[in-house]
């Protein structure tokens, strides 16, 4: 215990007394965490409205004209036991023209002209959020296209495909940004600690030689590279918190649209910004120290 | 306390021991001496594990050298009070400070650092320059700094590399007389020196050091 103390009060003291460095080192890691936690935001934004699109997405899945009541019946119970499908909507053959009618607006009467209801009825399947990718999807068409009493399946699956590929290259881009941006914590991190380290080695060799442990010499770099990161971190959440109310307050007046597509960044953002820098820095100060030989 | 059995030693070729023997007991006041660059240096880092022997063993304070693990060599060292030739002060911080590091290696408590290192700037009678820096004291305060850090923790074994190096007589018999009072409180005590006029007549034990041997033993 006494070891840790005196481990902070050298740490806090070489904190102080290399007090330029370390807070360029602490604008650095906090800049990454920012532009890393903005990137972040901005994927959870679009990804929510790419979960609004979703929910609209639905297979409509056309019937055969000849099927009884009872088929159809017997089809729906069978898509709603589906666990795969959240919601079954059934669109009789006269809703269907109705709504078609809603559709034509003054045109509607040119399916006046026709003898009979040329338009089927089906049912409307929202699938899992989970199964929304193209082959999924597609699977799912192709097995219900198969159900006797099913005359076709039909989804936009140009769109589906293009929603998907927007997600994934989201979802790429912010794994490796956020990978290089985590690897440069860990590189700024290192070579502050590293400065110190040699600018102290004497001091190491004295401390070495009056049979300090490895661990009582290692303590307060670890806890400088730590105190870095989390300093970093908070600074860098800090002004996430401040450019996100910006826009939310201050962009809206310019663009009011705004409000429906932006989110409030979630809490686990903040509270792990922090945490990243604070892991990202301890590695980087520990790699720096690396072995102590005696 | 310190135990040399056939210990040899080269630096790439260069033979610095070659199977040298020696024993000194507990309690003892021995002297290291010979020509510059015989191995006076590197037979004292041999004891406190900053180099290690090509054969031989070595045994300090009860503790064999060669079986010793990285991890436990502070330990040894927290026995063995080393008087370094270039003093290895730290010039950040103050007299008080410098001493009070080795004890806060031991990890204890600050009153009694604060206790241990105020009686033994007082017995090296450097107390009143305990907020002193030591670039503002002379070689000799400087010297008597190092001794008071190498002693505050009471160790079993205290070496000191040439420490009258670069003093003035006077100052020099100071350090001396340093030296044999912690040697009267039972701590074994190794001089490495070339100023014979050290150990002439003080009816100590003298290790000779000559061509990578021990040249002979004599009582000064």
């Amino acid at each position: 215990m006494r070891a840790l103390i005196y481990s902070f009060q050298t740490a806090f003291k070489s904190i102080w007394h290399e007090k330029w460095i370390n807070l360029l080192t602490v604008l650095s890691v906090s800049i990454g965490l920012l532009i890393l936690s903005s990137f972040l935001t901005v994927t959870l934004n679009v990804d929510s409205v790419l979960d609004r699109w979703a929910k609209s997405f639905g297979l409509v899945v056309y019937l055969d004209e000849t099927l009884s009541k009872k088929a159809e019946n017997t089809l729906k119970d069978f898509f709603q036991e589906d666990t795969d499908i959240l919601e079954v909507i059934y669109i009789s053959r006269e809703q269907a023209v109705n709504e078609f009618r809603e559709t034509l607006g003054p045109n509607a009467s040119i399916l006046d002209e026709l003898n009979e209801n040329p338009l089927p009825s089906s049912f409307e399947l929202k699938l899992k959020r989970e199964l929304l990718d193209t082959a999924s999807v597609k699977k799912k068409a192709a097995q219900i296209e198969q159900m006797t009493g099913v005359e076709e399946v039909q989804y936009g699956e140009k769109w589906l495909s293009s929603l998907n590929s927007l997600s994934e290259i989201l979802q790429i881009s912010a794994m490796f940004l956020g990978l290089a941006i985590l690897i440069a914590i860990i590189f700024i991190t290192y070579n502050t600690i590293k400065i110190f380290f040699y600018r102290r080695k004497d001091e190491i060799e004295t401390l070495k030689l009056l049979g300090a442990t490895k661990g009582f010499i290692r303590m307060p770099f670890l806890i400088e590279g730590l105190f870095i990161g989390i300093l970093g971190g908070i600074i860098g959440a800090l002004a996430l918190f401040g450019i996100h109310s910006l826009i939310v307050f201050k962009g809206v007046e310019f663009m009011p649209s705004i409000k429906t597509i932006i989110i409030s960044v979630p809490l686990q953002i903040y509270i792990s910004v922090p945490v990243a820098g604070a892991i990202m820095s301890f590695i980087g100060s520990f790699i720096a120290v690396g072995k102590i030989k005696y | 306390m310190i135990q040399f059995s056939n210990v040899s030693k080269s630096y790439d070729g260069d033979v610095v021991f070659n199977d040298i023997t020696f024993n000194i007991e507990k309690g003892d006041l021995a002297y290291i001496t010979g020509p510059s660059g015989v191995g006076k240096t590197t037979l004292l880092k041999l004891i406190y594990c900053a180099e290690h022997p090509d054969n031989g063993q070595i045994v300090v304070a009860g503790w064999d050298l060669n079986k010793l693990k990285q991890n436990t060599i502070p330990f040894l060292r927290r026995n063995v009070g080393i008087v370094f030739q270039d003093f290895r002060l730290l010039f950040n911080m103050t007299v008080f400070d410098n001493v009070a590091l080795a004890l806060k290696i031991h990890n204890l408590h600050p009153k009694e650092i604060k206790g241990s290192v105020n009686e033994v700037l007082k017995e090296v009678r450097l107390k009143h320059k305990e907020h002193v820096f030591p670039q503002h004291l002379s070689g000799g305060e400087q010297q008597r700094i190092v001794i008071a850090r190498a002693m505050v923790s009471k160790p079993t074994v205290l070496l000191a590399d040439e420490p009258t190096g670069n003093l003035d007589s006077e100052t020099a018999d100071t350090i001396i007389k340093l030296f044999r009072e912690i040697n009267a409180r039972g701590t074994t005590v190794l001089i490495a020196t070339h100023h014979s006029e050290l150990f002439h007549g003080t009816g100590r034990r003298v290790i000779f050091l000559n061509d990578t041997r021990v040249e002979k033993e004599t009582i000064g």
